[in-house]
């Protein structure tokens, strides 16, 4: 009888697969990206490695002594006490006891301290609150700590914001108002970020981290390559990591560029060259889970998009793999067989400098 | 010229964008004597689809469909003087779509809007954070055949079971359709709550719309 | 919340229990690759890039150059105390140490 190995699908439920078909959808989810992305197969030995990660008997996997790469928790300062019903666990604490315990308990690497609502425009109201907090860690830290949040151009469209909805206007076929709206909300995104910033070095922040660049399209992009080649003339030493929303750059403009190259249509490794030209230090890729695939297929696709934007970087990449991501199961409590099995290929067959 | 490569210019001239192309190549098809209903179906269409294709591969963008679909529109116009009053015009089914309440998430909703109605229904976006009720009161207003309710929180995802479960005590599930969608949703949470289908994205979004709907 | 501490377990290098938070440094800092990042460290520090994950070797180094340890060491750098022996140790400026230093100039 052909052995079968437990695993999973890509909304976290228990399967049982042979070899042959957890390499059969490994191969699916490589072909998948490579055609997307127009990147490189991954190797047979890579595939195999895949293999022997996703059937090995234990309930927890590592990394081969060495191959260690810096973990850090975007949105962990507030992922204690807070408690949005999907990530955060609620137990009341401060923001300072999240990052303190991230670093002197749970050994995070580096850390961020973000705010509830976790976009940057809202930080504006709040600013004076969030450079005494930024303080009071920075003077209760050694790990590096940035400040986080969203880009979110969503909110800079109404009914949260002045711009009209691109959305409602691209619907009615007014695209070039829908165009302009965009770039309109842009320009306001970068300014926001940048002030925001402003204020945070000026409180000891280590640098800034864009969490889910892209997420409301092409334009959120580009008010983030924005952000962070005006904050890089201003601050030549601040740390800046660019995290992107997922693999494929959403065309809602279709039209903006950055150093003459459109951002629409990107994916990973092409999103790296200009992240790295606006002037950040890490590039986080970000491959979005198919909850209908199983977690093979998953991490096939992602491991070969990210191990394209690896190759293609010339900055350190730090791979997003929180819940739905990476080939982390889409699911509230991703089990810890398939997260494990995950950190592992990235690191070992993806080759990323951090998570 | 053939009755296939006929239908190829006319899909390549959706895929264009140009409706000055989509409306030539249209004449051209009439002229040729090709019934209309396959002139939009093997042709127009055929490129609307494949423009579906080409956004979700990152090749064309959002701009692109709407003026893919305005030419198409354009060529649809042309044809309905040529066909039967009550066919022309017609559209392939009415989709009310909309994020649930408490959830602001509107982009991704949004584009699921955008390519249904460029794949030919007639779509009611009612927004995002829409109180419950404002779906059942638009499906009935409308006569929608389906429902789209988008989520992009867990802690909104039960909104997705509340609207069927309030489609079933105003006796309305029977004729009506349900897709769910948005990250925390899966093919098992529709099947949990009921829902006729989840889609991943905006292309299966309208596949699936049409396997149901057409 | 468990899944970051299973990457932590799977994948880091373990922050401050080890050398995580002089490697990523430098990654930040000076963008550096993993691979040059580690060396550069290990290099201050005069042990092999292996040492710098390993909590045994590093436990003793971190309380000698006082960059910070998890335990409440009496009387130990902590904070941006230890920070400024890292700037010292990795050639590199800490925009808190700046600030603080500015403060009491």
């Amino acid at each position: 009888m052909t052995t079968e190995y437990t695993t999973r699908m890509g909304d976290g439920q228990r399967i049982f697969m042979t070899r042959e078909q957890i390499l059969a959808d490994l191969k699916e989810g490589m072909a998948d990206a490579t055609d997307l992305g127009e990147i490189p197969d991954l190797s047979e030995d890579e595939l195999d490695k895949l293999v022997d990660i996703i059937a090995m008997p234990a309930r927890m996997v590592g990394v081969e002594p060495g191959k260690e790469v810096p973990v850090t928790h975007d949105i962990g300062t507030i992922r204690i006490d807070g408690d949005q019903g999907n990530s955060g666990v609620g137990i009341p604490s401060s923001r300072l006891v999240g990052v303190m315990m991230h670093e002197r308990a749970f050994g995070a690497d580096t850390m961020e301290l973000g705010h509830i609502d976790y976009s940057y425009k809202p930080v504006k109201p709040v600013i004076s609150n969030e450079q005494q907090t930024m303080e009071v860690c920075q003077q209760n830290t050694i790990v590096p700590l940035l400040y986080g949040a969203m880009p979110n151009l969503g909110l800079y469209y109404t009914p949260d914001g002045p711009f009209e909805n691109p959305g409602d206007l691209m619907k009615a076929f007014k695209i070039d108002e829908a165009r302009a709206s965009i770039e309109g909300a842009a320009k306001h995104a970068t300014r926001d970020i940048t002030w925001i910033m402003q204020k945070m070095m000026a409180s000891g922040a280590d640098g800034i981290n864009f969490d889910t660049i892209g997420a409301a399209g092409d334009g959120d992009m580009f008010a983030s390559l924005h952000a962070i080649e005006a904050l890089r003339k201003e601050f030549p030493d601040i740390y800046i990591e660019a995290g992107m929303a997922g693999e494929l750059t959403l065309g809602l403009h279709g039209d903006l560029q950055y150093d003459g190259k459109v951002l629409a249509g990107m994916w990973p490794h092409q999103q790296a060259e200009v992240v790295s030209k606006a002037g950040a230090n890490i590039f986080g890729p970000v491959v979005n889970t198919n909850t209908s695939r199983s977690a093979a297929w998953n991490l096939g696709r992602a491991v070969t998009f990210v191990k394209a934007a690896v190759k293609a970087s010339s900055i350190p990449c730090h791979v997003n793999m929180g819940m739905g991501v990476g080939g982390i199961p889409m699911f509230e409590t991703p089990t810890i067989d398939a997260v494990s099995r995950a950190s592992k290929a990235m690191v070992e067959v993806a080759g990323v400098d951090g998570i | 010229m053939s009755k296939e490569e006929m239908f190829k210019e006319l899909a390549d001239a959706v895929i264009s964008c140009k409706k000055d192309a989509v409306d030539a190549a249209v004449e051209k098809a009439r002229s040729e004597g090709i019934e209309p209903a396959e002139i939009i179906e093997k042709g127009l269409a055929a490129g609307m689809n494949e423009v579906g294709i080409m956004f979700e591969r990152g090749k064309l963008f959002l701009p692109h469909v709407m003026l893919a679909a305005g030419a198409m529109e354009s060529g649809v116009t042309i044809l309905e003087a040529d066909m039967p009053k009550d066919t022309a015009s017609k559209k392939l089914g009415v989709i009310v779509n909309g994020t649930v309440e408490g959830d602001v998430h509107d982009i991704g909703k949004s584009i699921v809007s955008t390519m249904l109605q460029s794949a030919g229904f007639e779509v009611h976006d009612i927004g995002r954070d829409v109180p419950l009720q404002d779906f059942i009161d638009k499906i009935k207003e409308t006569n929608a055949d389906m429902v789209g309710l988008s989520a992009l929180m867990t802690t909104t995802l039960p909104g997705q079971k509340a609207v069927i479960e309030m489609l079933k005590e105003q006796g309305l599930r029977d004729n009506i359709k349900v897709m769910v969608g948005g990250a925390p949703a899966t093919e098992n949470w529709a099947k949990k709550i009921g829902a006729d289908c989840y889609a991943e994205n905006a292309s299966e979004a309208v596949a699936k719309a049409k396997e149901l709907l057409v | 919340m468990g899944m970051p501490i299973a990457h932590i377990m799977t994948s880091g290098m373990s922050g401050i229990r080890a050398a995580g938070d002089l490697v990523a440094r430098m990654e930040f800092s000076k963008s550096m690759r993993i691979g040059e990042a580690k060396e550069y460290v290990a290099k201050k520090l005069d042990v092999s890039t292996i040492d710098l994950s390993d909590e045994y070797v590093m436990r003793e180094i971190r309380e000698d150059l006082g960059i910070g340890v998890i335990t409440s060491v009496a009387g130990a750098p902590k904070g941006i105390a230890a920070k400024m022996n890292i700037e010292k140790l990795l050639d590199i400026k800490i925009n808190s140490c700046e600030r603080f230093r500015k403060q009491i100039a």
